[in-house]
């Protein structure tokens, strides 16, 4: 084919442990570059597969929730396509007249809100103190934490319970109950912003210290401008917990169905014989509460990946 | 005429309340029902409040909190618990046990006992006390079907070759202690407890380590085996239904799943025997009070939510069958498909009396194994055995 | 390339190592253990000996205002000009007094303590047909705990305040001044900074960590359950047979169960945290393989599974496994199977699904910190490597892999902790189930020590139970931790990381 007497590709490359330039032969790089293609078809066909199984449930529980339930009923089907589309479901859900779900989403709004503004304070003061500051009982402190953390989270569901009904903080206190529960022990999850102040050189402080700054100054004026990306992950991880939790919001709120955030309340609809036909119900309030969390999780994704990592890193 | 009496009855039975209760009370009260019958009881409160000026200031506080959950609720913190609430059979002695039921007023027990069916008053009492108010006697289960499917009801060897043929499902139940005794019962097995007055079950009489029950247990198998046959109550969570056992609570569910093709019956026979099960009773309990104004409202308004009237009234608005007698004589309900399905159902059932909250665990543990297939290989020897065990657990949770 | 052979050649060896030296030093580990506690206990006690030695000579010693401190907390430090500590201190002398010594008999700290021993003998019972409640054991119990932490913290102050008077008068006898309350109030801001910034958090963790735990420890030696349940009915102390009944092997205990349970929740917790780190690691690499186009777009799409809450999205994809559920549905409708498949009614299936689900749920974490770390091993690495001729899974495991465990090691371990307490995807998923006759307390195949613990305190109210399960739970994580922390040097490490 080729007419020219072309200079053959060489692909070139040193080795350091030899010495030597060694070149791979066309031929070698031809079939290499035919294996490459092979293997990146077969990583793509992964992908594609993979991505469908990771959707799948989502896209279901989208169609089932424009099902139509005027037509179709709102229970289980063993169909995926609705025969006929419609709102009926969202719109059943947006009138306060039929259920308090909007009343449940107000309540997990307020209470993610809270948390994240709390909770993002007192984990980044405990980290923070632990990471640059030494005192008597640091050690102390963190061994504690480590201790505790090895309870079962619900062996005290009880307790709590009662503790909070002292405080008249439950059932129609539910709402700043959760919030107390939620941001009272927050501190002991310090692990990953710690991790993330260790890195930032010490030098930073010192020389603060030396130009005669509190320590209060070097915190909020040195330390707090580099902590953008961990405050972010904080404040995502606080606001996104309780909108999941189930358990621990129906044992406070029990019997006081204004009161329950939206797991306890679409939980219900699947899950207690009472509510028959509320399936696809349940499926319109579950993609509303997905959109926005997820919307709001891509948005910060970057600093999720961050704390992730850096936190897996250093454990 | 019948209408003229009720009346009538109804007035009486409230002079004779409010006789009782004169004491006005104006504080909160709460109320938990099940979610279906909340709009209903609101109105039926109004309607109290109307009748009674002493309480017309008393603020009700009406929450949707199931029959299945109410009383873990309140065993769980009787204090933020309801002052009024529904629940449903199984739970009486458990309440009892955990004191978070208050006794029924010695006069309003003798009314109810004189008014409700004889089954009901049985299952609101414990030894000689009487511990709630009877509100339905329709807690019972039979069969729904589609009727272009399943030609003959009368047989389940015939409904689930029918469902299995038209690719259909049957649902029922089997791990639930409250489905399983139609095959036990039906079989003629038999398992029920003695309460003493506080609730303490303190004998037990069973049948199930015999050959009736193995008999029993070996449908049991039969039915799981079936191509057919998927575990499961719920008519709204089914997904491919033909046929089902279920209650009276999801009539309407069924109504609107078979359109026109809708039917109930009693329950089949199986293995040439006529299925049997529990004939179960919802009621209206009353928590501890401490303060006594607030009891007699308590007294008074369980009574009232509980009569001939509301009964009635309950039925015409949500569909649950009376337990009240004259209630039961009203044509409405005598015409009722899904409640003379289950009448003529509860003739081969037995009034469920009271279980040990053990026994529903260890009855869905056994329910369990038959639908894993455990024992599709086990001769008669090794299903004695797994009943004889069966037995024996029970009894271990007796009082000691 | 020596970094490379050793991590390539010795890891699994080292392992080995570690592990054999870990269990020929164990009894040393223990003894040395025992020794330590027993130093502990005894230089607590000398301590204690000590400080009251120093109160009793520090009274003879001090001054009026020191010894009028001994009675009124905080005259001393008022006295001296230190205003802002004296009247805390007095404050909170206060609030101890007013809390121990309430007039209201039945809410004071001394009338709890009082019937701590008991936990109550006044039985609830009615006059007329109205209820008269008696003791109430729980709250007999809860206050009891809360007046010794008090009554701790209060000797702790009283001794502190003590401490003080004595300093500040040596302070003064040689002639120095005292910190006045500015200057007191600056140190908050600077050198006591830590005080302030833990002084929340700490009472936080006290309130509503510390004292619930310790609370149901003690629960674990009553007879706390569903037929003693307060307010209507009293429990008290029955010493450890509780331990008993869940831990022995006759037919009212639940020893056997529990047996089963805890293999079920290691095995669980090996597959959910290794399989979803290799299966993570493996997505991880192919999507940063060079050539590999729209990186960003699959991760997007993986990551999805993080963001969307797991009660909407586990509890839709348990019912798609379900008998009748949308998996069976179309399988057999495209004749794959002929009968469903037992997803969540057969033991091994059930187990099998959920490990399966769980990795869905896990591939995308571990795939992001993969991604984060891979990206930190130096090219040259695999640069050299593949001129030798190393295949790609070769690669894989001599660099990528002992890499990785390296760096994640303490991942791995909190991770493997966690997953023995994974609440939610049990829960949503499987409820636990299929039950067995074989089993005991309810518990089913696919629970785990932490779900049963939730069946017990939310269905049966066995609360006696629970706590014991807590304990238990608390010590199997402690043995695994404290083996791991021997074990991987990235872990032991973890403080010198700085």
């Amino acid at each position: 084919m080729n007419t020219k007497n072309e200079i053959p590709e060489v692909d070139i490359v040193v080795d350091e442990k030899a010495g030597v330039i060694r070149e791979i032969k066309p031929e070698k790089l031809a079939s290499k570059k035919a294996n490459e293609r092979r293997s990146n078809t077969i990583i793509y066909v992964i992908l594609v597969l993979m991505s469908i199984i990771w959707l799948a449930p989502f896209v279901f529980l989208v169609f089932q929730s424009f099902r139509s339930y005027a037509l179709e009923g709102g229970g289980m089907v063993d169909y995926l396509l609705p025969k006929t589309w419609s709102l009926d479901n969202y719109r059943w859900l947006f009138n306060p007249e039929n259920s308090n779900f909007l009343r449940w989403y107000g309540n997990t709004f307020i209470i993610a809100l809270f948390c994240s503004v709390i909770q993002t304070m007192m984990i980044l003061s405990v980290s923070y103190t632990l990471s640059r500051l030494r005192f008597k009982g640091r050690k102390f402190i963190m061994n504690t934490v480590l201790v505790l953390g090895l309870f079962p989270g619900f062996l005290t569901m009880i307790t709590l319970y009662f503790l909070l009904k002292q405080l008249g903080l439950t059932q129609t206190g539910a709402i700043p109950g959760l919030i107390l529960i939620y941001c009272a022990s927050s501190g002991m999850g310090y692990y990953i912003s710690k991790g993330f102040f260790d890195t930032l050189p010490k030098s930073l402080d010192e020389s603060a210290r030396i130009d005669g700054a509190t320590r209060f100054q070097v915190f909020l004026k040195i330390i707090m401008p580099l902590t953008k990306p961990i405050v972010i992950y904080t404040i995502l991880m606080a606001f996104m917990a309780p909108w999941g939790d189930y358990v621990f919001a129906s044992y406070v709120a029990f019997g006081s169905e204004p009161n329950y955030n939206v797991a306890v309340g679409l939980y219900r609809w699947v899950n207690v014989a009472d509510y028959q036909g509320y399936f696809t119900r349940f499926c319109a309030g579950g993609v509303l509460v997905a959109v926005p969390i997820t919307i709001l999780f891509m948005c910060l994704q970057k600093y999720y990946v961050e704390g992730v990592t850096g936190g897996a890193v250093k454990g | 005429m019948k209408k003229v009496l009720s009346v009538v009855l109804a007035l009486a039975m409230l002079l004779s309340l409010a006789s009782v209760a004169m004491a006005d009370y104006s504080g909160d009260l709460k109320i938990w029902v099940a979610e279906a019958t909340v709009e209903f009881t609101q109105k039926m409160v109004d309607q109290f409040k109307a009748a009674h000026p002493e309480y017309a200031n008393m603020n009700v506080i009406i929450e949707p909190v199931g029959e299945g959950d109410a009383a873990s609720n309140i065993i769980t913190d009787v204090e933020a618990g309801a002052d009024i609430f529904g629940f449903a059979q199984d739970q009486l002695s458990r309440l009892v046990a955990a004191g978070a039921l208050l006794d029924v007023e010695p006069e309003n027990a003798e009314i109810v006992k004189a008014e409700n069916d004889a089954g009901s008053v049985a299952a609101v009492t414990l030894g000689d006390t009487m511990y709630a108010y009877p509100m339905t006697s329709d807690n019972g289960y039979f069969l729904y079907y589609d009727k272009s499917i399943v030609t003959d009801p009368s047989t389940l060897e015939q409904v689930l070759a029918d469902c299995d043929a038209a690719g259909k499902k049957f649902y029922m139940e089997i791990n639930s202690g409250w489905y399983q005794t139609a095959f036990f019962f039906g079989a003629g097995c038999e398992l029920t407890f003695d309460s003493d007055d506080s609730g303490a079950l303190v004998a037990m009489n069973a049948g199930y380590a015999s050959d009736a029950g193995v008999k029993a247990l070996k449908s049991m198998i039969k039915v799981a085996q079936s191509p057919a046959f998927v575990n499961g109550s719920s008519v709204s969570n089914a997904t491919n239904l033909c046929a089902i056992v279920d209650g009276t609570w999801d009539a309407t569910a069924a109504k609107e799943a078979f359109g026109d093709n809708y039917a109930a019956s009693k329950l089949p026979t199986v293995d040439g025997y006529q299925m049997g099960g529990f004939g179960g009773f919802k009621m209206l309990g009353v928590k501890p009070q401490t303060d006594d104004d607030k009891l007699a409202a308590c007294d008074a308004l369980a009574a009232y939510l509980t009569s001939e009237e509301v009964q009635l009234a309950r039925y015409n608005a949500v569909g649950w069958g009376p337990s009240n007698l004259n209630a039961q004589k009203n044509e409405a309900v005598q015409a009722d498909e899904a409640l003379s399905a289950l009448a003529s159902q509860l003739a081969f059932c037995e009034p469920q009396g009271q279980y040990p909250g053990e026994y529903w665990g260890l009855a869905t543990s056994l329910g369990d194994d038959v639908i894993a297939k455990k024992y599709d290989n086990a001769d008669d020897a090794a299903l004695l055995e797994v009943l004889k065990n069966f037995e024996a657990t029970c009894e271990g949770y007796l009082a000691k | 390339m020596t970094d490379l052979d050793y991590l390539k050649l010795s890891k699994p060896q080292k392992m080995l190592v570690d592990l054999r030296r870990f269990l020929a030093a164990l009894p040393g580990h223990i003894g040395n253990g025992l020794k330590n506690l027993v130093m502990f206990i005894v230089n607590f006690f000398k301590g204690i000996g000590l400080a009251i030695v120093d109160v009793i000579q520090t009274f003879i010693h001090g001054d009026w205002k020191t010894k009028v401190s001994y009675f009124v907390m905080g005259f001393g430090s008022c006295a001296r000009g230190q205003w802002g500590r004296g009247i805390l201190f007095f404050v909170f002398q206060t609030l101890f007094n007013f809390y121990m010594f309430n007039p209201n008999a039945s809410q004071s700290g001394l009338y709890y303590l009082g019937k701590l021993s008991t936990l109550g003998t006044i039985e609830t019972h009615k006059e007329g047909r109205r209820t008269v409640y008696g003791d109430n054991s729980f709250f007999i119990l809860l206050y009891g705990v809360l007046t010794i932490f008090f009554i701790i913290a209060f000797i702790y102050t009283w001794y502190t305040n003590i401490q003080q008077n004595k300093i500040s008068e040596q302070i003064l006898k040689s002639g120095h001044k005292l910190k006045s309350t500015k200057d007191d109030l600056q140190s908050l801001m600077d050198e006591q900074f830590h005080k302030t910034l833990l002084a929340l958090p700490v009472l936080g963790v006290t309130v509503f960590t510390i004292l619930p735990i310790i609370f149901m420890i003690l629960v674990a030696f009553t007879n706390f359950d569903m037929t003693h349940q307060p307010p209507g009915k009293l429990f008290t102390w029955v010493g450890w047979s509780n331990f008993h009944e869940l831990l022995a092997s006759d037919t009212a205990s639940h020893g056997n169960t529990f047996r089963q349970v805890l293999l079920w929740t290691l095995i669980w917790a090996f597959f959910a945290t290794f399989l979803n780190y290799f299966l993570g690691m493996l997505v991880a690499i192919m999507i940063n393989k060079k050539g590999i186009k729209l990186k960003k777009m699959w991760r997007t799409i993986l990551v999805m599974t993080i963001a969307i809450p797991q009660f909407v999205s586990l509890l839709y994809v348990s019912k798609m496994f379900a008998a009748d559920g949308l998996i069976n549905t179309y399988l057999m409708k495209w004749g794959w199977i002929s009968a469903p498949i037992p997803f969540w009614t057969q033991p091994g299936w059930a187990r099998f699904t959920i490990i399966l689900i769980n990795v869905w749920i896990g591939i995308p974490y571990l795939m992001l910190i993969a991604t984060g770390i891979l990206m930190n091993i130096p090219a040259d690495l695999y640069e050299s490597a593949r001129i030798d001729g190393a295949s790609a899974f070769q690669m894989y495991q001599k660099i990528t892999l002992p890499y990785m465990l390296f760096v994640t090691g303490p991942y791995l371990l909190t991770s493997f902790t966690g997953n023995i307490n994974n609440f939610n995807v049990i829960f949503l998923l499987s409820g636990g189930k299929p039950q067995s006759m074989e089993l005991t307390g309810n518990a089913g195949y696919t629970d785990l020590l932490i779900t049963w613990l939730y069946k017990m305190t939310v269905n049966d109210t066995n609360y006696k139970l629970a706590a014991v399960m807590g304990i238990l739970v608390f010590l199997v994580l402690a043995i695994i931790n404290l083996v791991a922390y021997n074990l991987i040097p990235s872990v032991k490490n973890e403080e010198d990381f700085q």
